[in-house]
């Protein structure tokens, strides 16, 4: 007896001991500065630290600092050099960290759960904006807002301005200029200009008719391959299919569903045929080909066709294809006055900030994303570097030099409309992710077009009601 | 002397039972409770029942990476075991090199998961892509991929148990059965298989919880894909917990579950196998 | 047994030469491939990096730089060696005392550590990483104390097993002769267990060293990444899985670990052994 209860006695001992250390957590925010000090310096004596991140940890004590999430792979070491920039200036600790493609979601729910937070973070439009809008601090008194074009690139709830459009991109079928010619001038092309390459029936007959020819025009195939690992099939089942919703959200004039009916997926079926059928390899390889590969072999001249957007330059640049070569086409679907449509532009990266994190670390934030959108080093990395399109009205001197993003503004030019982002109202990941697989395995002929169109129809349904039910 | 030992119990225990408490028992418990809960965080958990345990078989996808995970262990165990031993049995027979042939067999157990996915990733869709097939075309070269992978990693550890096994036969059991004019199958079935019996409870439990508990592998190698058909429990429970918003409860449940699978497998293995052991 | 006359015994070296070159092949082929522009890495697998392919250690270099590859092998490093360290030396004196002092508490702990062996991490990844989050323990020097109780279970089985043998008698004659219980542990008790620190230390290294998901589940990712957590690291990125840093940062993971494997395999497969009879 004695025994037991020594042991009692010993376990709430125990028990207040862990108490105190998790009480002195959550008390205030120096104690986890205070308890990293130690930490950081004799690590850096006895295990190689990473130099930027320990650094600063001394400072922030006084003033609040930033950790940004960032969801855009591609800008992944700019935005790390942007910040150490800012903290070079400043003395305000900037941390970046970036989520690896398609866990984006996944991060932010994890690092939230911590005390350090991030205090920056994204979401996709307003179907993300509903799952994180408890976290969204107000910015209508903010800097960065007070730069921001107008009000289409805000989120905006009851008044408040959750979230803000950093980047503006734009997609289409990128073309290589050079090789396409070379296929115009040649005596089986039934179109013979870039103008006739205006709707689904000259965009079918042009991609059938270099595939049926690609070793006289010197290339594997028509369209790149279409990457369906799952890194990768964004550009498929995100961004391609875009333009059925596009077209059904169109005629019937509205701007979001709970119930999708799937009035253009034939008109999907052909463009996701045409793209399977006319590549550099069988549909049954695309499961593990990733966007990297299809991005190679348009650069090598491999390809005449790459579903991509502005995004892509910079995996395109300083290969084979040179800068005047590159194009973009509008994706055509065989939707009627499609010859009056132009490219897919939009945004789904809107900053928002913790509202959940300290005062002071709120207004390094906001801090830190006024002097993003106005210092000269700021625009300057977003502009050139990152090769962004941005909402804001600062950045008139700053167009990028990119070759994809003046396409978009000749399209404009033109008068023709662009189509906007309908895929930020797709009602969750999951949808995407099982539309993916159908249309992964339609393509392997593992699967039937059927799946694709209970994914389309009955899985926006499901998923609209699961994610609105809570 | 157990008196003179007691009163430093402080020392002795109160470390590994502090830190044992902290890395196991609580989140342990929490783990069960949440289980019942709704949550997207601890602090906001709701008590709802058994709701979590209901919604896992409202989809197909838990039953699915659940008869996935139990063929594969299946498989695996069997594949494993059988070669491990027939190579055990062969480099005990004294040849030249078997002290190399034993270290090269041995090394891949010390290379991580995620590593030996990409490695085994690069060089099976690289041969699949002779056939216009990649690991990813359908579950069943998800399966056999992460089986071969499964032998080359785990093959050589259980081979450097089965020769300690069959080292510890006493050479003159094995003559006196040929003096006795038993074949070779014979001595193998009456006089090896027993004596090695202890090498095989380890064995198959170690191959056993393995191919359960599966995650880096699997992750590295197909992700699931393609349409989660090559998702294994551990992934499965993953990506329902992480990747989905309102899905933690339900992932929780799926863990609760999976610890009760493993934990009746582990006991009636053992009660199985150490029950055999007796008999002889 | 002795080496006597074995029938086929130059066709099974043979034999097994060639298995043993297949078995390597796999790591051989990602070195080769180490060496490849990336664009040629998926596209041709098997092909020699020669004249256009090649890249020289352009791969290493970008893949260090990537995934800051140094900074992780020393955490790994760190992390490793200093849990295996307490873990051996907490799990010991544990395993001691409750082989010595037989009561309903040691009981309990005994049948806790059997338990702890069979829980799949997934019933506590969300739970551990929590906690471990509420009391500052995301950084290196936290996640030793969540290894030790973490790996308490098999360590504290193995090593109660091991004194379970050992004879009351030397332990008694050193108390007699004026020894207090931790003289006697260290002195007398952890020379005669040297084998079984050397099993357990093994065994344990070899999973943390691998492990992925606790430490990325609990570690502070931004600042501390181990090697595993690295390399997965660069999987992803909308679609750009670079795959020629891929093939280098493999490469300089798997490389230290068989050289080391190559100095102390005796150990190695000596504690595997060890551990596989007791446990």
């Amino acid at each position: 007896m004695r025994n037991v209860k020594r042991w009692l006695a010993l376990s709430m001992v125990a028990a207040m001991a862990a108490g105190t250390l998790a009480g002195c957590g959550g008390s205030s925010s120096a104690a986890p500065a205070k308890s990293d000090a130690p930490a950081s310096s004799a690590a850096e004596a006895s295990a190689p630290a990473e130099s930027e991140a320990e650094a600063p940890a001394d400072t922030s004590a006084e003033g609040g600092k930033v950790y940004y999430l960032n969801f855009k792979p591609e800008q992944a070491d700019q935005w790390v050099e942007l910040a150490a920039k800012y903290t070079e200036e400043t003395g305000v600790q900037v941390d970046v960290q970036t989520a690896a493609s398609g866990t984006y979601e996944s991060t932010l729910k994890a690092e939230m759960a911590k005390t350090e937070a991030p205090t920056m973070f994204q979401v996709n439009g307003p179907v993300g904006l509903a799952s994180w809008k408890d976290y969204c601090y107000d910015m209508s008194g903010s800097k960065v807002y007070g730069d921001l074009a107008s009000d289409d690139y805000a989120l905006i709830e009851d008044g408040k301005v959750e979230g803000i459009a950093y980047v503006i991109e734009t997609y289409g079928i990128i073309y290589n200029k050079k090789i396409l010619n070379d296929y115009f001038s040649k005596d089986y092309a039934t179109i013979k200009s870039i103008d006739e390459l205006n709707n689904f029936a000259a965009l079918k007959t042009v991609a059938e008719e270099i595939q049926a020819n690609k070793d006289d025009l010197g290339v594997e195939g028509a369209f790149t391959s279409a990457g369906m690992d799952s890194s990768s099939d964004w550009r498929f089942k995100t961004h391609l299919a875009n333009l059925p919703i596009y077209y059904e959200y169109k005629d019937k004039g509205i701007g979001s569903t709970d119930a999708i009916e799937g009035t253009y997926l034939d008109n999907y079926k052909n463009i996701w045929d045409l793209y399977i059928n006319n590549a550099t390899c069988e549909p049954s390889m695309i499961s593990s080909k990733t966007g990297e590969d299809a991005a190679s072999e348009f650069a090598l001249g491999e390809a005449v066709f790459y579903q991509n957007g502005t995004w892509a330059y910079n995996d395109i640049k300083d290969n084979e294809v040179a800068d005047e070569d590159l194009g973009m086409l509008p994706i055509y679907i065989g939707a009627t006055g499609e010859e009056n449509q132009g490219l897919c532009t939009g945004s789904e990266n809107y900053w928002c900030v913790n509202s959940k994190a300290d005062p002071a670390d709120i207004q390094a934030t906001l801090d830190f994303m006024a002097w993003v959108v106005e210092s000269d080093a700021g625009r300057e990395t977003l502009a050139n570097e990152m090769g962004f399109v941005t909402p804001f009205t600062t950045f008139d001197e700053y167009l990028p030099a990119n070759p994809l993003v003046q396409a978009n503004a000749e399209y404009t030019k033109a008068g023709k409309t662009a189509v906007s982002w309908n895929f930020t109202t797709m009602p969750s990941e999951e949808w995407k992710n099982k539309l993916g697989s159908a249309l992964l395995e339609y393509a392997q002929g593992t699967g039937n077009w059927d799946a694709v169109k209970t994914a389309f129809v009955d899985g926006w349904a499901t998923e609209y009601a699961a994610a609105n039910a809570q | 002397m157990e008196k003179a030992i007691k009163r430093y119990f402080p020392i002795f225990v109160l470390p590994t039972m502090l830190a044992f408490t902290i890395g196991f028992i609580a989140p342990f418990l929490l783990g069960v409770y949440l289980s019942f809960c709704k949550f997207t965080t601890v602090t906001d958990a709701k008590f709802i029942g058994l709701a979590n345990y209901v919604k896992i078989f409202a989809e197909n996808d838990f039953t699915h990476s659940l008869i996935f995970t139990v063929l594969f262990t299946i498989v695996t165990v069997l594949l494993i075991n059988v070669l491990a031993f027939a190579v055990a049995m062969l480099l005990t027979k004294g040849f030249k090199g078997t002290n190399v042939f034993r270290t090269v067999f041995f090394m891949p157990n010390l290379i991580g998961g995620i590593i030996l996915g990409y490695v085994w990733q690069l060089l099976l869709n690289g041969i699949l892509a002779m056939f216009d097939r990649t690991l990813t075309y359908s579950a069943t070269y998800g399966f056999w991929g992460l089986v071969i992978l499964t032998l080359w990693q785990q093959v050589g550890y259980m081979m450097v148990i089965y020769i300690a096994g069959i080292q510890n036969i006493p050479g003159e059991l094995i003559e006196a059965a040929k003096i006795d004019g038993a074949t070779s199958p014979q001595i193998l079935k009456n006089v090896i298989i027993p004596m090695v019996m202890p090498s095989i409870t380890i064995c198959t439990f170690l191959t056993l919880t393995n191919g359960f508990k599966l995650f880096d592998q699997n992750l590295a190698l197909t992700n699931g894909a393609p349409s989660k058909a090559s998702e294994m429990l551990a992934l499965n429970i993953y990506n329902t917990f992480y990747g989905r918003t309102g899905y933690e409860g339900v992932g929780q449940a799926k863990a609760v579950i999976f610890f009760i699978i493993v934990t009746i497998i582990a006991m009636v293995q053992n009660r199985l196998t150490t029950s055999k052991e007796v008999q002889q | 047994m002795d080496k006597k006359k074995c029938k086929h015994g130059t066709l099974l070296t043979v034999i097994f030469t060639i298995i043993s070159v297949l078995y390597v092949y796999p790591i051989i082929l990602v070195v080769l491939n180490s060496f490849k522009k990336k664009a040629y890495i998926s596209k041709a697998p098997f092909a020699l990096p020669t004249g256009k392919t090649f890249v020289g250690i352009e791969n290493y270099i970008r893949g260090i730089e990537k995934t800051g590859l140094i900074a992780a092998f020393g955490w790994t490093l760190f992390i490793t060696v200093l849990s295996v360290a307490v873990i051996i030396l907490c799990c010991s004196m544990t395993a001691w005392y409750i082989v010595r002092v037989k009561n309903v508490a040691t009981k309990i702990i005994y049948t806790a550590c059997l338990i702890a062996m069979v829980v799949p991490f997934q019933m506590e990844m969300y739970t551990l990483s929590k906690i471990a989050n509420m009391l500052h323990m995301d950084n290196p020097w936290g996640i030793i104390i969540i290894y030790l109780g973490f790996g308490a279970g098999l360590a504290v089985f193995m090593f109660t097993g091991f004194v379970k043998s050992i004879p009351l008698e030397i332990e008694e004659a050193a108390m007699i002769d004026g020894c207090t219980p931790i003289q006697t542990f260290f002195q007398v008790v952890m020379p005669i267990m040297k084998p079984t620190c050397i099993t357990v230390a093994i065994l344990q290294a070899m999973w943390i060293w691998n492990d992925y998901l606790l430490p990325s589940l609990v570690l502070d990712t931004k600042k501390y990444k181990t090697l595993s957590i690295a390399i997965q690291y660069l999987k992803g990125g909308y679609g750009s899985v670079d795959m020629g840093a891929m093939m280098g940062v493999l490469v300089i993971s798997i490389i230290p670990i068989i050289i080391f494997y190559l100095a102390c395999q005796k150990y190695i497969i000596e504690g595997v052994v060890a551990g596989a009879v007791k446990g």
